[in-house]
């Protein structure tokens, strides 16, 4: 069994792309009425169950779920186009299940071998929404429906031989949940991108040619409409898309000690109107390259525990890892889970002041559009707000249609990538803070801290990456969150230091334990999150919080020595000095 | 004489572009050193900018449409000298002074210096660090490489007036997608895709032995496939492919279609087809079975690249290096030639190699023995220049491939006269009938689990048929299914009793020898051309089997 490693990081959107060229999907609708593709998925889950009704193994539950999606990217470097993508692609996931609620075939084979599982195929569908496309897709699903039927079939012979041969588990709790018919059509909407884009990105990015210490950068747009199809067994129809923008800016220096140094700054928006103006990009664009040029002579942190500050978006990765992961349901009843939380609920896990909720309905905060909203999760349950701390005491898990033991029903939260199994994750994880103090208060209390324990400084993260945590039984239940600046504070009244080549590490009932006080200045922190079930967009929303006690690890590092040719000479930029900014962290 | 006057799509270089290229790889070569190694003493920067449109489309549906720009940047990077140096050695995939970037989109000549600059940079310190590698493992003093140069040479070009062949995406397109539609026409089949890709652009060479070269690159490429479910569960398979300089030379699309009907009748008649479980005995390869037979048991044979040298053995010993193909080896029967000619006009046409190297016609095997080989500027022994066969896909190593080969022998047959000796051979060996193959697979579209899960090749050494048929004493056709071929080798080729009449060449999207030939996909690969009359082999053994899952649900209307 490989250890359970779940990271979060700010999404590239571009990364993901194969660049395609236009092609007859989704465009604009302004009546909700269902897209061609949906009526094909409920057309199938009929005719699937009515034709394998008289089965030995007939299906007890069958899901046609349709993603398709419609992308566009543009980005710039040293004043020039780099690259111009636009993508779609429309995908199928089948998700059929013999057997009963009770036991079916995902059940979870225990001692598997390594090759037991047969793989989930990912099933392509036509772009297009007329006849011939239609045809195509039906044809298609039929082909993967019959394998996947199959595959379900020889599954359940190993899940029935496995629960015959192994011990009974700890928790006894049923393989799948019932779900409400729903019935929701929403319109299907696109994305477009202005031409104007395009001398706006190279205007931006030549800025980073004034920093001589930023070897490499960009400036990138990118938008995506992605509709969600999805008609299941109970009658369930549904069609909603989720649109994105983003803009967003790289800087990359390498230190003398060959560190890679890299600043990513974004903004987020539901509209292209939502998008940063020129003067704003411009902004994020001085501002990335003169700390990405702070970094690279910033001196290295060294391994160290004591007091710190974690400000807002640092503080939310923080619980998205060491919490968050630790409180999806699928992991309450796998036995190869740490299970750090299965028991406690009513616990107190927290301190009293901290509350917190995973609530996909809430579409913005603190003035900003979060990434992990969505109206129904993907096996068609309503999105709801779940409490999972109040007041510091535990009080659930979140939840897909897989049962556990106290808790028999989804509270909207399965959902995966196209091509992976469901389970329970993460949507906006907001941590509240009940009695909070200004960010001033918070940071003398951090240097009151720092002077009770006799500690050469404090520190202060106020910007982050992403990180990982490993939560299966065989490793160390740790996480790793990922800075990318950190700020040494004195209590002598010395300027804050900035340093740089430090994570932190932790395991997560003990840094719970050093929360002390929280800020009152929520932050957002939009990315997404690779789990099981693939990657899938996220907010954490958290205030600044102070931790007693925090441990610092050497970041891993690269070594190569910087370029040995100065850059060639730049015509567009003027050449900034190369004076280490004093700005301390806001 | 067609590709002339279609030539200069692109008539120069993006501007701003040849000007980054001269003041970096002055800086490179004048300027570029690390403080205790030497500079580097060869670089070459190879751009090619043009423009990929792909497509897939299953039963008359566009799948994916994807047109993209492309203006990617291959650096290579030589540390040591010129007879000893930082290439040709694999230190367990470790970086090694060649690697490939993005340029920009927009011709902006301060954005293209940029790129560059940081490429060159660390391409020249992957080459000092493989360079202190090889010198470890296999040093100056090795007989494995003290005898050769660090690199065969080749005289500088200065050309400019190259540039690449139109693109015509609709036009692939609209091919990719009318014949995947032809195969909705049978409702037997279960699967009709088809991928097409037009692929155009200029290569753009300069490097630091004085070569500034612009050739075209590229081509089209179209392939259909479907796949048929036998009532006993087997999955039949059958393709057909066509691959052009440009979509202006592709067939008519009436052909095209015709022949995606006629793949798809053969596939519907095998429903009444039996399962051949084994044949012992004469086998018969009808073009383009033969071209396929050739082109994966001969192509090692005919190049003279030898792979990249290793570090030691486990007990200390000397890395040995040397290509599988031997001059002087006995690989056909008497009388048989084979030429490879990159400027015959076919699909492997090209003036210069990617080294920018002219092509030269290289007559391979004479009377059935190995003369020559193919070389690209990769040093081998005996090899004292390249023949212009250095192609590579993306930032590979300029590996000799063939380009446009004609196999042919002395004393040909009638088809008739062929059929006959088969058939009186068949009965000699107690063979119902004569086997024939008419088809066979092309590695890039082979699903054999081997190739998946080890990189290599079948074990068999060939893949499997797409068409095969029993012939009858009475002359009648029994197509069979199943087959694949076991323990067959290149010596197969010298059991060839009677060769067929001269015959057209086939496009064929290829890799370098080996197991790479099996991952270039649908619409990837170099593009070559065999020519292989229809060979009758004494003797070759095949396995036959069928079942699997059988459809449980009816398929839709």
């Amino acid at each position: 069994m490989l250890p359970q490693l779940l990271f979060l990081f700010l999404p590239s959107l571009s990364a993901q792309q194969a660049p395609q060229a236009p092609g007859p999907i989704a465009r604009p609708v302004g009546a909700a009425e269902p897209a061609p593709m949906l009526q094909v998925a409920r057309d199938t889950v009929d005719h699937t169950m009515a034709a394998l009704s008289g089965q030995d193994e007939p299906p007890y539950h069958l899901a046609v779920g349709i993603t398709q999606s419609h992308s566009l990217q543009l980005s710039a470097s040293n004043g020039a186009i780099m690259s111009r993508n636009e993508d779609w692609n429309r995908y199928a996931d089948l998700d059929l299940r013999v057997g009963s609620f009770a036991l079916d075939n995902s059940h979870k084979l225990l001692d598997a071998g390594w090759f037991s599982e047969e793989g989930r195929s990912i099933v392509r569908l036509p772009i297009g929404d007329g006849a011939e496309d239609v045809h195509a897709a039906e044809l298609t699903l039929w082909r993967e429906m019959d394998d996947a039927y199959q595959q379900a079939v020889r599954r359940m012979t190993k899940v029935r031989a496995n629960q015959s041969v192994k011990v009974e588990r700890d928790d006894p709790s049923d393989d799948f949940s019932p779900a409400p018919k729903v019935v929701d059509i929403r319109p299907v909407q696109d994305v477009e991108l202005s031409v104007a884009w395009e001398e706006s990105l190279r205007e931006v990015s030549s800025i980073f040619l004034e920093y001589p210490d930023v070897l490499e950068s960009g400036v990138e747009v990118t938008a995506e409409a992605e509709t969600f199809l999805l008609a299941n067994s109970e009658g369930t129809q549904i069609q909603h898309t989720r649109v994105r923008y983003r803009a967003s800016v790289y800087a990359v220096s390498v230190a003398e000690d060959g560190a890679q140094l890299a600043v990513y700054d974004y903004l987020d928006a539901s509209t292209e109107q939502g998008l940063p103006s020129v003067e704003t990009l411009r902004e994020l664009a001085h501002v990335s390259a003169q700390r990405v040029t702070d970094l690279k002579n910033a001196p290295l942190l060294d391994p160290y525990t004591g007091p710190a500050i974690l400000r807002g978006r640092a503080a939310g990765v923080f619980f998205h890892e060491i919490f968050g992961h630790r409180i999806e349901g699928h992991r309450q009843k796998d036995e190869d889970e740490g299970q750090t939380f299965t028991d406690m609920v009513g616990e107190q896990v927290l301190p009293d002041f901290i509350s917190v909720v995973d609530d996909p309905t809430i579409r913005s905060m603190v003035g900003l559009d979060l990434n992990g909203t969505y109206p129904y999760d993907d096996e068609g349950v309503v999105a709801q707000r779940v409490s999972l701390v109040d007041h510091g005491e535990l009080q659930g898990f979140l939840m897909s249609r897989a049962p556990i033991e106290g808790i028999d029903s989804s509270n909207g939260h399965g959902r995966r990538q196209p091509g992976n199994a469901i389970v329970a994750r993460q949507g906006n994880l907001i941590v509240q803070a009940h009695e909070s103090v200004p960010y001033e208060e918070l940071r003398a209390m951090l240097i009151e801290q720092v002077e009770e324990q006799d500690k050469p400084f404090g520190l202060i993260v106020d910007d982050i990456t992403g990180g990982f945590t490993l939560t299966g039984r065989v490793t160390p239940n740790s996480f790793n969150v990922r800075p990318v600046s950190v700020w040494k504070v004195y209590a002598d009244g010395r300027p804050d230091e900035l340093v740089r080549g430090g994570d932190f590490i932790g395991t997560p009932l003990t840094t719970f334990s050093r929360i002390l006080a929280a800020g009152d200045d929520p932050e957002v922190f939009n990315g997404v999150c690779g789990a099981e079930s693939g990657w899938v967009p996220v907010s954490a929303v958290a205030p600044s919080l102070l931790l007693e006690e925090i441990e610092v690890q050497r970041k891993e590092k690269e070594n190569d020595r910087p370029p040995l040719l100065p850059a060639p000479p730049s015509p567009k930029g003027k050449t900034k000095s190369v004076a280490q900014s004093t700005q301390e962290p806001a | 004489m067609i590709l002339l006057l279609m030539s200069a799509a692109f008539a120069a270089p993006p501007p701003g572009l040849m000007p980054a290229l001269e003041s970096e790889l002055e800086r490179a070569t004048t300027e570029l050193k690390l403080q205790e190694e030497a500079p580097p003493y060869w670089v070459s920067y190879d751009v090619v900018d043009g423009e990929f449109a792909t497509f897939f489309a299953e039963m008359g549906a566009v799948i994916s449409s994807d047109i993209t720009p492309y203006r990617v940047m291959r650096v290579e990077t030589r540390a040591g000298d010129s007879t000893y140096d930082s290439g040709n050695f694999d230190a367990f995939g470790e970086a090694n002074g060649v690697l490939s970037v993005r340029l920009p989109l927009d011709d902006d000549e301060t954005a293209f210096r940029r790129s560059i600059w940081l490429a060159t940079d660390a391409s020249y310190k992957q080459a000092v660090e493989q360079l202190s590698r090889k010198r470890a493992e296999l040093p100056p003093s090795d007989p494995a490489v003290s005898e050769l140069p660090a690199m065969l040479p080749a005289d500088p070009v200065v050309d400019l007036s190259g540039g690449a062949l139109p693109l015509d995406a609709d036009g692939v397109k609209s091919r990719v997608v009318q014949l995947s539609r032809v195969l909705s026409e049978y409702p037997q089949l279960e699967q009709g895709q088809a991928a097409g890709r037009d692929w155009q652009g200029q290569r753009i060479t300069v490097n630091s032995e004085g070569t500034r070269l612009v050739t075209d690159t590229g081509y089209t490429v179209i392939r259909v496939e479907a796949v048929l479910k036998h009532p006993d569960g087997s999955r039949l398979r059958n393709g057909r492919w066509w691959v052009a300089r440009t979509a202006a030379e592709l067939p008519p699309m009436e052909e095209m279609e015709a022949e995606v009907r006629e793949m798809a009748q053969w596939l519907v008649a095998l429903e009444d087809a039996p399962v051949l479980k084994e044949y012992l005995g004469p086998v018969l390869f009808e073009q383009p079975a033969s071209v396929e037979l050739y082109r994966q048991l001969a192509a090692g044979e005919l190049v003279g690249t030898p792979p990249e040298a290793q570090g030691r053995g486990m007990f200390g010993e000397a890395p040995i290096a040397r290509p599988t193909a031997r001059v002087g080896r006995r690989l056909m029967p008497s009388g048989w030639t084979v030429v490879d000619d990159p400027s015959a006009k076919e699909a492997g046409h090209y003036t210069r190699d990617q080294e920018g190297v002219p092509g030269e016609r290289v007559v391979l095997i004479e009377d059935g023995v190995v003369r020559r080989v193919l070389n690209s500027r990769i040093p081998s022994k005996g090899a004292e220049r390249s023949t212009g066969h250095g192609r590579s896909m993306g930032s590979e190593r300029r590996e000799a491939m063939p380009s446009n080969v004609q196999v042919t022998a002395k004393r040909t047959r009638a088809e008739r006269a062929m059929r006959r000796k088969g058939l009186r051979m068949a009965a000699q060996t107690q063979n119902q009938g004569l086997l024939v193959i008419r088809r066979i697979e092309p590695p890039a579209m082979s699903e054999d689990m081997d190739i998946t899960f080890m990189g290599e090749g079948p074990g068999a050494g060939l893949t499997r048929p797409y068409e095969a048929y029993l012939l009858m004493p009475d002359g009648s056709e029994q197509p069979v299914r199943g087959l694949q071929f076991s323990g067959v080798d290149r010596r197969a080729l010298r059991d060839v009793v009677l060769a067929g009449e001269t015959a057209a060449p086939v496009g064929v999207m290829d890799g370098p020898p080996g197991p790479e030939r099996f991952y270039i996909g649908a619409v990837g690969g170099l593009p070559g051309s065999w020519a292989v009359p229809a060979v009758l082999v004494s003797e070759l053994e095949l396995d036959g089997g069928g079942g699997g899952d059988k459809r449980v649900l009816a398929r839709p209307e």
